[in-house]
């Protein structure tokens, strides 16, 4: 998987880059070993059944050339065919294997790479000036210059080395560009580029959902995997704006075991599937403003971000951040109303009064108002309805103050009755609030019932 | 063919009786020796320990075709390692042929020794086929390209041995036979995580291990399940399972090398997913000195050189190893690593490719892997 990579090749060049991705090596696995406890090939699996035969294994056994595996005066390779320990059957010796192709770069990792300059002439070369750059639609980072310290020399057959890393932060196609500018074997000073290109891609998509449940706001975080390998996810944090704060919802895991060997509580780990696997996450925020009593600010409503370390083989790590997660517009409450007494039954067909009072909430004064109750949606006609005048005036309110005032209604139904629709009207600042109340009642017959 | 064939018409009956009737003499016992329980049997065995696979391929063969096999176990023994020769030897469809051969149903009664009690005579019941048989019935269609009922198999393989082998008394099987009976399930368990590890399907493998820890406290399996924890990602597991190992280890033996280079590589891979190859290397160095055979040490701290910008001696340490120790170093792995890194090295990477798969082709197994030089 090294490259060689394009470049202007006409004169005839001394040097050569040669250039492998360096990410963390893997740990090999081997799916058959195909080594075995001798007892299992050269005799019957029941023969140890037999008492006499039995008595007869640790003689035959032993009989063989049971010298160490790993003597190494023992030029057999009895090592690919016995078990040496039990374990051996997994396949998994703890072997690191270099990486075997290029792979696939995604945003947020680290691209690292080794570069190796081979003098494959029988000259010396000198004076050698190397650069790395990554290029991309954007900009230009220089990886290696060394302009002020040329490498002096390098010799017949000899090789100059070097390890680039570089933290992907944009997407789309990025160019490797070496360069080597030199003086060969007849002192003629000679420019080596070479390319080397790579896409870089998007590993993860978030999706978020936010609810407001009374004082409280839930954030759902979505996060799907993109990328070809499993994603191990270290560390998956809500960082919240200014004057919020956060809390981690986390189901119970049902799978904990408390294993004595262990010593820990063993924890699933959260690992999510290549090419499309999801996993959730759930935030409580809050909002804690410095000044008691000061509502929410209105606009647009920054509620944090989302800081995400994933690894992949070896601990190989990823970093991305979302961009400022936003929540529900808050619109800032300006009138509230309130219920200041409602008689404690209702005759049926018998007017009654429900005493109100409507508070401004903000600093300016607000109004006059005019209060009725809305037509229902309903085709049945309104259980609860206003008695005389359809709309009632009110004066204005002053700022942080309320006005009283009571509605005559009517009940036309009996029972567990609601009173809704009522509806406030800003005849100056042309603003309608409606459903800020809705009322219950029990109307009666007039001789009573008991229902 | 279904049965093995009946014995050939020149063991007459009394050589037969005579066994029999001094089954446990030492000289004319069937346990004498392992020629003596089965024909040319440490013949074989060298020929496996060797790599010969190949010859083993046509050893069978000629036994088979100048009749030199006598009784029923024989054949079996012979088949057993007539297939995994071709097994090594990568000619999957061939095995398979050689499969057919058996009845499907490999506990059927033609398989017993109770069914030849001219042959075993006093003999207590039981089945004659070698569990590696049982196991290679299991593997062959994942060679094949059939994982899926490769896996299928060897659950029912693993219910088999716990529901039929495991669950006796003392009274029906020896202490013997129910040792090797439990190191059987294992060996199952432990094909089947391998299955699951190489699908990356780590949750899985977390499951099992952990199951097979609680069963056999092993330092080398937790250090397993630190390895896995290891390839997906999760470093402080990793770490917590190494402590785990250290503590197992601390009580025992102190002068086991195995444990100690065992503890040294784990400390070894700590450094490196810490990007401390230094020090990784020193770890590995360690090793080395105190086991020149640790081929893990050798490979691993060959890697940790490369990291370190340092490709000349990378390759050095490999070739040294596979120069001093071929016949523990020469893998199929290792080779990968030093062609891998004699990529990057040379332009002219081809050559000396070349000279590395000759040198093989002569000092290796026939089960060796030739396309692991990827020429």
């Amino acid at each position: 998987m090294s490259g060689a990579g394009g470049g202007a090749q006409q004169a005839v060049h001394s040097l050569a880059f040669r250039v492998m991705r360096l990410c963390r090596p893997t740990l090999h696995v081997d799916t058959a070993p195909l080594k075995f406890d001798p007892c299992d090939i050269l005799f019957g699996e029941d023969l140890f059944d037999d008492p006499i035969a039995a008595s007869h294994l640790p003689r035959l056994l032993s009989s063989q050339s049971n010298t160490s595996v790993s003597d190494p005066s023992d030029l057999s390779y009895r090592s690919r065919f016995l078990l040496h320990h039990p374990t051996d059957s997994l396949g998994f010796p703890g072997l690191l294997v270099l990486p075997q192709a290029f792979g696939a770069i995604y945003l947020g990792e680290t691209f690292c790479s080794y570069i190796s300059i081979n003098n494959s002439s029988n000259f010396e070369v000198r004076d050698v000036i190397i650069k790395a750059e990554i290029q991309t639609e954007r900009q230009r980072i220089v990886l290696l210059d060394t302009s002020k310290t040329p490498v002096e020399s390098i010799r017949a057959g000899g090789r100059y080395d070097f390890i680039v890393e570089h933290d992907v932060k944009e997407l789309g196609a990025h160019t490797l560009v070496c360069t080597a500018l030199y003086s060969d074997g007849d002192s003629e000073r000679k420019y080596l580029p070479q390319f080397f290109k790579f896409i870089v891609s998007n590993p993860l998509s978030v999706r978020t959902k936010v609810r407001n449940v009374k004082e409280t706001t839930f954030l759902e975080a979505c996060i799907e995997n993109h990328t070809k390998a499993n994603l191990y996810m270290d560390q998956v944090e809500f960082e919240p704006a200014q004057h919020w704060s956060v809390t981690a919802l986390k189901t119970a895991d049902h799978a904990l075991e408390h294993n004595l060997l262990m010593g820990e509580t063993f924890k699933e780990p959260v690992l999510i599937r290549s090419g499309g696997g999801i996993y959730n996450y759930l935030y409580e925020l809050k909002f804690s403003s410095p000044h008691s009593g000061q509502v929410k600010v209105e606009g647009s409503n920054i509620l944090g971000k989302l800081q995400i370390t994933w690894r992949t083989n070896l601990g190989e790590p990823g970093r991305l951040q979302t961009q400022h997660i936003v929540g529900n517009p808050i619109t800032r409450k300006e009138i509230e109303l309130d219920a200041v007494e409602i008689p404690p039954s209702i005759i049926l067909d018998k007017p009654f009064l429900v005493s109100l009072k409507l508070i401004n909430l903000t600093e300016r004064v607000l109004g006059p108002f005019e209060v009725w109750l809305s037509e229902s949606d309903l085709l049945n006609e309104k259980a609860v309805m206003v008695n005389g005048l359809q709309t009632m005036t009110l004066g204005e309110a002053q700022a942080f103050s309320s006005l009283k005032f009571q509605l005559n209604l009517i009940a036309t139904k009996h029972g567990i009755q609601k009173i809704s629709g009522i509806t406030v009207f800003d005849t100056v600042e042309k603003k309608t609030y409606s459903s800020l109340l809705e009322l219950e009642a029990i109307c009666r017959y007039m001789w009573t019932h008991s229902d | 063919m279904d049965a093995p064939p009946p014995p050939p018409p020149e063991s007459s009956p009394t050589a037969v009786t005579a066994a029999a009737n001094v089954a446990d003499d030492p000289l004319t016992s069937p346990y004498a020796s392992m020629n003596s329980y089965c024909h040319d049997l440490s013949a074989l065995q060298d020929l496996a320990c060797r790599g010969a696979w190949r010859t083993i391929v046509d050893k069978v063969a000629r036994s088979r075709s100048l009749s030199l096999l006598s009784k029923p176990h024989e054949h079996l023994i012979y088949l057993t390692f007539n297939l995994l020769s071709l097994v090594k030897l990568r000619r999957y469809p061939d095995a398979q042929q050689e499969l057919r051969t058996l009845d499907d149903d490999l506990d059927s009664k033609q398989y017993l020794y109770d069914s030849y009690p001219d042959h075993y005579p006093n003999h207590k019941s039981g089945s004659m086929v070698p569990f590696a048989l049982r196991w290679l019935h299991a593997h062959l269609p994942f060679t094949l390209g059939d994982r899926q009922l490769a896996l299928d198999r060897l659950y029912t393989l693993l219910h088999f041995i716990r529901d039929k082998k495991l669950s006796r008394n003392l009274d029906s099987t020896s202490e013997v036979s129910l040792t090797l009976w439990k190191k059987r399930e294992q060996f199952v368990v432990n094909t089947i995580i391998s299955h699951h590890l190489s699908q990356k399907e780590f949750k899985v493998c977390l499951s099992l291990l952990r199951a097979e820890i609680s069963k056999n406290e092993d330092p080398l399996l937790v250090s397993k399940l630190g390895y896995v924890q290891m390839q997906y990602g999760d470093l402080d597991g990793a770490k917590r399972s190494f402590e785990v190992v250290e503590k197992m280890v601390m009580g025992s033996d102190s002068e086991n090398v195995e444990l100690k280079n065992l503890l040294s590589r784990n400390k070894a891979l700590k450094y490196l997913v810490g990007k401390d190859y230094v020090s990784a290397v020193r770890e590995y160095e360690e090793c080395i000195e105190r086991d020149g055979s640790d081929v893990v040490a050798i490979n691993n701290k060959a890697l940790c050189l490369m990291y370190l910008r340092d490709l000349s001696d990378s390759i050095k340490v490999l070739e040294s190893a596979l120069e001093r120790v071929p016949t523990v170093a020469l893998n199929e792995t290792i080779v990968v690593n030093l062609c891998s890194m004699y990529e990057l090295a040379h332009v002219n990477h081809a050559d000396i490719k070349k000279t590395l798969s000759t040198w093989i082709a002569r000092v290796a197994p026939d089960d060796f892997d030739n396309s692991c030089t990827r020429i």
